[in-house]
């Protein structure tokens, strides 16, 4: 009984023991005492604890992904409160919204039929949402990718991916060798594209990019096609690292920022020095002094865990990617609809990406570009987004109802 | 207080986390090889053609019991909804002797190593079946 307990449970127990144990830390944390810890993470363990028991029974899908998602979610959590309390709160109400998201997503994409059909209204959709951040956005740190509504920031680019993952697929289920019908597909991917590009979101236009070469290198008929768009990537980026200011600097800044460290390597510099300064095991949470880097609980959150989990965390979370993205991938082949298939590649690829470019990014493997650690990193877009995202993939994992089409066309 | 818990936490934290990780590897390995597990020592049938480039639905492995069958109507132990296959198509017996397969008079027939089978036939392992659009590779055990 025990044993069996022991090797079914335990990765939820565990989950609630690092919940625990951190509201036990941070309750120290300064010598404040801070009360309202104790309620938010009974608050977060009651939530991932339920959730998780409400999935097992109404999902006959992959269950792995649920916790997975939750571990990564509460290191998070437990960085963005030891960095400032205010957001770690808020941190944690978002994660209660993004769960309440992940089932809307989860019934709504269940029970609605015809997702395949709407190629059109996808579009529609995601180029309205564009021109209204277009007009309506307020520029952040250089980008032009939040509007406000009521006090809330939104960043409409977080829905688009999904809506774009979406776009993919329909387009790749209803496929017809029509040539004309390849440059129109052709024409909306870049349009996505070049609004990104105007937006100055590079991130989220290099994600789509990759997801649409993944897609692109999977379903494409017309080998030749992939190859000219891989070489027209390549030159486009080439291209703009020598002529625009805003990809410039991000080059200056990966090849040497030590040259530039009071300016443009500034950022960077400081999360290299971070991670340096964690070793093994890290300093212990709090004694370290992330709060150097600055942008540290949305994109150099990694840096964070680094110093303060040490590089055992750093490679735990990379691991929890790792098996997400496995999962994701398990689950694209085991899926019979070639619509959710789709989907369920194109999310994968998306989270993953997403995590392989910011953590990269901050240890200076690529050139750094301002995107979130999907689940981790602090904003409540994103980690909405993410958990609605894995709502999509959660419907992927089980058997998709089809509609038989009994008897036509064929014989008998 | 806080620099002396946050010292020992530390460790605690990664331990943690990575039996966490190790926690759910295992059940994801448990998962794959109690798919195995199922299979045992039966013999089974392994689908050849490409899943999906078929328009209905078909498992990737289907093992033969005593007394299987395979058709379009639900009664059939296993059900494919090709409109190819008949309602009651084909037919396995496994005896001591060996896996044998006749087919139920089927309006398509089946094929035995492309060869249309006629009476009761055994199966070797590696025999070719196709029915209806579907080809199965036939796998001792």
């Amino acid at each position: 009984m025990m044993k069996k307990f022991l090797m079914n449970k335990m990765p939820q127990t565990l989950l609630v023991f690092v919940n625990i144990l951190s509201m036990f830390l941070l309750y120290f944390y300064k010598e404040r005492f801070d009360k309202s810890i104790l309620i938010s993470v009974i608050l977060l363990v009651a939530t991932i604890y339920i959730s998780n028991y409400i999935l097992l029974k109404i999902s006959s899908g992959d269950h792995y992904l649920f916790l997975v998602v939750s571990m990564l979610s509460s290191i998070g959590i437990i960085m963005i409160y030891r960095l400032n309390p205010v957001y770690g709160f808020r941190q944690i109400i978002w994660f209660g919204v993004g769960i309440v998201f992940y089932f809307i997503f989860y019934f709504c994409v269940k029970r609605i039929k015809g997702w395949k059909k709407w190629l059109n209204g996808y579009f529609i959709i995601s180029m309205i949402l564009f021109v209204v951040t277009q007009v309506l956005g307020t520029k952040i740190k250089g980008a032009t990718n939040w509007i406000r509504i009521g006090g809330i920031g939104i960043q409409p680019s977080e829905i688009i991916k999904i809506i774009f993952v979406f776009y993919l697929a329909s387009y790749y289920t209803n496929y017809t060798k029509k040539a004309n019908e390849k440059y129109k597909f052709l024409g909306v991917v870049y349009s996505y594209i070049a609004f990104l590009f105007i937006q100055r979101d590079l991130g989220t236009a290099m994600i789509f990019c990759f997801v649409f070469f993944i897609i692109l290198y999977i379903y494409e008929e017309d080998r030749k096609l992939i190859y000219y768009q891989i070489i027209g990537g390549l030159i486009i980026g080439i291209v703009s690292s020598f002529l625009i200011h805003h990809v410039q600097v991000r080059f200056i800044a990966w090849f040497n920022p030590w040259e530039y460290i009071e300016k443009e390597g500034y950022q960077i510099t400081q999360s290299l020095f971070a991670i340096g300064a964690g070793g093994f095991f890290g300093t212990g949470i709090g004694l370290g002094h992330p709060e150097f880097i600055p942008e540290v609980h949305t994109d150099f959150i990694f840096s964070a865990i680094c110093e303060e989990m040490g590089i055992f965390g750093g490679i735990a979370v990379i691991m929890l990617f790792l098996i997400l993205v496995y999962r994701g991938f398990k689950i694209a082949l085991n899926q019979y609809d070639k619509f959710f298939k789709i989907v369920a590649i194109g999310i994968t690829t998306t989270l993953g990406f997403q995590a392989f470019i910011i953590v990269g990014g901050v240890i200076k493997m690529i050139p750094l570009t301002g995107v979130t650690l999907p689940f981790v990193s602090y904003g409540g877009s994103s980690l909405v987004a993410s958990f609605a995202a894995l709502g999509i993939l959660q419907v992927a994992s089980e058997e998709i109802q089809m509609e038989q089409e009994e008897g036509d066309g064929y014989n008998s | 207080m806080f620099n002396f818990l946050s010292l020992i936490f530390r460790y605690i934290f990664i331990m943690m986390i990575y039996l966490f990780i190790f926690g759910i590897m295992r059940m994801i390995y448990l998962d794959i090889s109690s798919m195995k597990a199922i299979i045992g020592n039966h013999p089974y049938l392994k689908l050849i053609n490409r899943k999906d480039q078929l328009p209905f639905k078909v498992k990737e492995v289907y093992v033969l019991d005593k007394e299987t069958t395979i058709g379009r109507k639900n009664g059939n132990e296993i059900v494919i909804k090709d409109p190819y296959i008949s309602n009651d198509h084909v037919k396995f017996y496994v005896k001591e002797e060996g896996v044998f397969i006749e087919d139920i008079d089927s309006a398509n027939g089946t094929c035995l190593n492309e060869e249309r089978i006629i009476d009761m036939v055994m199966l070797r392992n590696g025999d070719r079946i196709k029915i209806g659009q579907v080809e199965f590779l036939y796998v001792d055990y």
